[in-house]
């Protein structure tokens, strides 16, 4: 039901006319994702983003933001010769 | 009297040696602790100097800054506890001290902190679809993040790429937990600005 919904609202749907609960429902979203929120808000995220596409839309988002973030700044090795340095330095020190 | 010259010089030469080896006790000790404790996080902090100053000489300088005063000042570390933390929160106060005395030299103004938000920006983030993220941007994603201020690049760092939560940005960052929230929220959506504002120069609608 609820992806017929957001199917609906995306195809039909007004871009001008925005969910009242937007900017409240990306804030928990958000707190959501970083696992920094309370259950409540977990509940009240769940429920709202089954019934409305913007904010759905807003959560896939995010969570597709993180991802990139993630994939595109993979970690760099570090060179040994740095790592060396150091150690002869903490030594001398 | 040769006698007791001599017997002086052998109490002088006794503590002189003591102190040096407890000197070389303790700093054995400073050493063992530095490698049982900070080393694993070298790395880390190598990719945080990265991001930090977007250049790797300037990163490889901010690291070993970093390094010889978390030495400097083991004993001020509490054994056991977050040594992650500690050593990320000298690295961003070295790294703050140091671009604040560059920002004061003429022409090195930081744009990027400068409220970002172009005309039709709003429209395009309304335009902006998971997809476009997911299979078309690329680099640009990571220069969305690095043209961010650097106090909102760095809690998008902290949270996304090393996974610290609110409370230890907070020790980190020495502010409280409530404006690293507003702080992160504020950075999230000026980087989902960036990058709508980049789907929409390449086409997509």
């Amino acid at each position: 039901m609820g992806k017929f919904i957001r199917w609906l609202g995306r195809t039909f749907g007004s871009k001008k006319k925005r969910c009242p609960e937007e900017q409240r429902c990306l804030e928990l979203v958000r707190l959501m994702l970083d696992e920094e929120s309370t259950p409540e808000d977990n509940a009240y995220v769940l429920n709202h983003i089954d019934k409305c596409y913007q904010c759905y839309d807003n959560y896939d988002i995010e969570k597709a933001i993180r991802e990139a973030v993630k994939k595109k700044n993979r970690k760099a090795k570090i060179p040994h010769e740095v790592v060396n340095e150091i150690r002869n330095k903490i030594n001398l020190a | 009297m040769a006698y007791r010259q001599r017997l002086a010089a052998f109490f002088d030469n006794f503590e002189a040696m003591s102190k040096s080896t407890l000197a070389s006790g303790a700093e054995d000790k400073k050493a063992a602790l530095f490698e049982r404790e900070f080393l694993p996080h070298l790395e880390a902090l190598y990719n945080f100097a990265l991001k930090l100053t977007l250049n790797a000489d300037d990163a490889k300088d901010l690291l070993q800054e970093t390094c010889l005063k978390a030495y400097r000042f083991i004993d001020s570390y509490k054994d056991g506890t977050n040594a992650k933390a500690w050593l990320f929160r000298i690295m961003k106060n070295g790294f703050i001290n140091d671009y604040r005395k560059k920002s004061k030299q003429p022409g090195m103004v930081d744009y990027a902190d400068v409220e970002y938000m172009q005309e039709g920006t709003q429209e395009a983030v309304y335009n902006l679809r998971p997809d476009m993220i997911r299979g078309k941007l690329g680099d640009e994603i990571t220069n969305a993040l690095d043209s961010l201020g650097v106090d909102f690049r760095t809690v998008i760092i902290l949270c996304d790429l090393e996974g610290f939560k609110y409370e230890e940005m907070a020790e980190i960052l020495e502010i409280p937990i409530g404006t690293v929230r507003s702080r992160l929220h504020r950075a999230r959506t000026m980087l989902k600005e960036k990058l709508a504002d980049y789907a929409a120069k390449m086409g997509y609608k």
